[in-house]
């Protein structure tokens, strides 16, 4: 993969201030990966980002996108090339939905019906009906939705970089949780190169690709992958960032469609109890998981609900534990816990059956994320090591 | 240190602009000038709703006049109070009256606005303070005092009446622009620069529109003041209806007085009827 940005040795600093805002930063973001700036509040993960688009202009330092040197490039061209989104949204309030995810398509003058194509496209990627939400006004809209529309302003032009400042920072737990997946689902759709800043070390390892920890200054005290990063911190301070609960979070960064799922006996609602009864006989589980023309998981329904005659409407208990693919294996657990079967089916995005994740899943997978971290470690000792060893004989040799 | 002007502001309610500057505005002598006539959402309305809403209260002003109409027709006048109780003088007093109030205002809207414009951009927020200050003289010094002194300096009579009512009538529109400006959401701002919106742009599509309701409530409130006050320029011979009132006052006439103050107020009253419908139609949808 090549490098999307690069940032080199980039710099700012504020008058009557003694210590540089960013202190000679050097970072580099490969194409279509999401990079977490994370960091205590006032480390500067804001005026980098902000930096890479000269909304705030940098005292030294290079800015490249793709190669090019940017850093006197002209700002609006420049932004014209990356998504912006914040926390705040900022959306234009007097603008229509539709008017402002078109905002950056009229600046570059497309055709009105190539805009309208677009705008319908967006919301539906976003997941809100154009003939809904189109013509409304942000003020009708909830924060979640905002935020929505936020990315899909941002993503209206089809940028290659989308720099995004804490967007989900406003919103209550539960907005947030669902808007960071359907974000990532989104990004396993489109690819972007995704700059990302974060305060919530929890957040930076949900989301990212790999993650920068920033201390004081934007200095880089580990830049890695979020699994490195919480089997193997750099120092101190990194160790003290991650915080309590390490292994736990690594148990969040794995994803339901990462490990294999455990298969489950399934029947079409419509085919009837005594398919549904086969369904369940030929296996050694007590429940038959109902599905609907879709695919779609509807009831659970045990033997006994299967007996005698008549539509399976009704019958057993509502399914109410799914998560997709994109979920961690922390959520899973925690739907796994929340359903009366304990076990959590596992859908598609339109909701169609995939497998179920039960306890074995779980076991199995932390066992597997254990065997790989002790290794990893152990990799990067043998490295050291031999890294270290012509040195010391020189030493000896002196 | 992420601690940027943009970054430190406190977070504000996305959608929601702080409207109409309450500080600023009492001290103008209006109670809430972006209130619109209508409660929000009257557009959706009939239309048969929205004409008697629009035109309701003209209505009562119109038989308001038709009722100094026929008193004047038909009251127990003495020959100085019919002389000064022409319909022809009147109509005069009238026209003139409302010449005053619309060149000033709109010269002051040719002024104050892009000057107000001018002293919200990034590179000229220094001069704020001072351009106020100096809108500032205009509204402290008395009417009175303005209006004989540019009468002096310039020439009495119309011309130096009106100068004086742009003096006047300056810092309410001058503050609400900057106001109107400044309440923005910055982050609407931030969010129009980010995405490689010229400034220009944001200026025009953006932050103009937004500010539309503050700076027409300051144009309203100028140009009622200016009803008012242009009553005064009757001391300097501008004409208009204050000419009606003074005559009435020298005469020692009160029936004269009454029918001139009561058609100062119909016009102010009408006037800022007028301008809170303008102001409602401009204001952008969404807000």
């Amino acid at each position: 993969m090549s490098d999307m940005i690069v940032l080199e040795q980039l710099t700012k600093n504020y008058p009557g201030q003694a210590r540089p805002a960013v202190d000679a930063l050097d970072l580099a973001i490969s194409e279509g990966e999401i990079v977490v700036l994370v960091g205590p509040s006032g480390c500067g993960k804001t005026t980098t980002l902000k930096m890479i688009n000269r909304l705030i202009e940098p005292s030294s330092g290079v800015i490249r996108l793709q190669g090019e040197d940017v850093t006197r490039a002209d700002p609006d061209d420049l932004r014209l090339r990356m998504g912006y989104v914040i926390q705040q949204v900022g959306l234009f309030p007097h603008h229509t939905i539709g008017g402002n995810i078109a905002a950056v398509p009229r600046l570059l003058g497309w055709s009105r019906q190539r805009i309208a194509d677009r705008l319908d496209e967006l919301l539906h990627l976003v997941g809100m009906d154009p003939a809904i939400y189109r013509d409304r006004y942000p003020k009708e809209l909830s924060g979640g939705q905002r935020q929505r529309i936020g990315v899909a302003r941002a993503l209206a032009a089809d940028p290659p970089v989308m720099l995004m400042d804490e967007p989900f920072g406003a919103l209550d737990p539960i907005s947030r949780d669902r808007l960071q997946n359907e974000f990532l689902r989104l990004q396993g759709q489109i690819g972007k190169t995704i700059v990302f800043v974060t305060h919530d070390i929890d957040e930076a390892i949900k989301m990212g690709d790999r993650i920068a920890i920033l201390r004081e200054g934007s200095t880089v005290a580990q830049y890695d992958t979020p699994e490195t990063i919480l089997a193997a911190p750099a120092d101190e301070f990194v160790s003290q960032f991650i915080g309590s609960g390490a292994s736990l979070k690594g148990l969040g960064l794995a994803r339901v469609g990462e490990v294999s799922l455990a298969d489950w006996p399934t029947s079409l609602r419509s085919d009837g109890r005594a398919a549904a009864r086969r369904a369940l006989d030929s296996s050694d589980h007590g429940w038959v998981l109902l599905l609907d023309e879709q695919r779609r998981p509807v009831r659970w329904v045990e033997a006994r609900g299967l007996q005698g005659e008549g539509s399976l409407d009704g019958v057993g208990l509502e399914v109410r534990a799914t998560v997709e693919p994109t979920a961690t294996l922390v959520g899973a657990l925690e739907s796994m816990l929340g359903s009366r079967v304990g076990v959590v089916v596992i859908v598609d995005g339109s909701g169609a059956f995939l497998g179920t994740v039960d306890m074995r899943v779980i076991m199995s997978a932390v066992e597997a994320m254990r065997a790989s971290a002790h290794q990893r470690v152990l990799d990067d000792r043998r490295r050291m090591r031999t890294d270290q060893e012509p040195a010391a004989s020189e030493i000896a040799a002196k | 240190m992420s601690g940027t002007l943009v970054e430190g502001l406190p977070p504000r309610e996305e959608g929601g602009p702080l409207r109409g500057d309450g500080a600023a505005l009492p001290l103008l002598g209006a109670a809430d000038p972006t209130r619109g006539i209508l409660p929000s959402g009257s557009r959706s309305r009939s239309a048969a709703a929205n004409a008697r809403r629009y035109l309701g209260f003209p209505a009562v002003l119109a038989l308001v006049c038709v009722l100094v109409g026929v008193y004047v027709a038909v009251a127990d006048l003495d020959d100085v109070e019919r002389r000064l109780l022409t319909f022809d003088r009147i109509f005069e007093a009238i026209l003139v009256h409302l010449q005053l109030v619309g060149i000033s205002t709109l010269v002051v809207i040719a002024l104050a606005v892009p000057l107000g414009i001018l002293v919200t951009r990034p590179a000229a927020t220094g001069l704020t303070p001072i351009v106020v200050a100096f809108g500032n003289v205009g509204q402290t010094v008395p009417s009175l005092g303005v209006i004989v002194l540019f009468a002096i300096l310039f020439e009495p009579g119309f011309r130096g009446a009106a100068i004086a009512l742009i003096v006047y009538a300056f810092l309410p529109i001058l503050r609400n622009t900057i106001v109107g400006l400044q309440q923005i959401d910055p982050f609407v701002i931030e969010s129009a620069r980010g995405m490689g919106m010229p400034s220009g742009t944001v200026l025009r599509r953006i932050e103009l529109p937004l500010a539309v309701p503050v700076i027409l409530a300051g144009v309203r409130t100028a140009a009622v003041i200016n009803v008012g006050t242009a009553t005064i320029g009757a001391f300097t011979n501008a004409g208009g209806l204050g000419g009606i009132i003074f005559g009435g006052i020298v005469q020692s006439r009160t029936p004269v007085i009454v029918v001139g103050s009561i058609l100062t107020a119909v016009l102010a009253l009408l006037l800022d009827h007028v301008l809170g419908v303008v102001e409602e139609v401009l204001r952008p949808r969404g807000l």
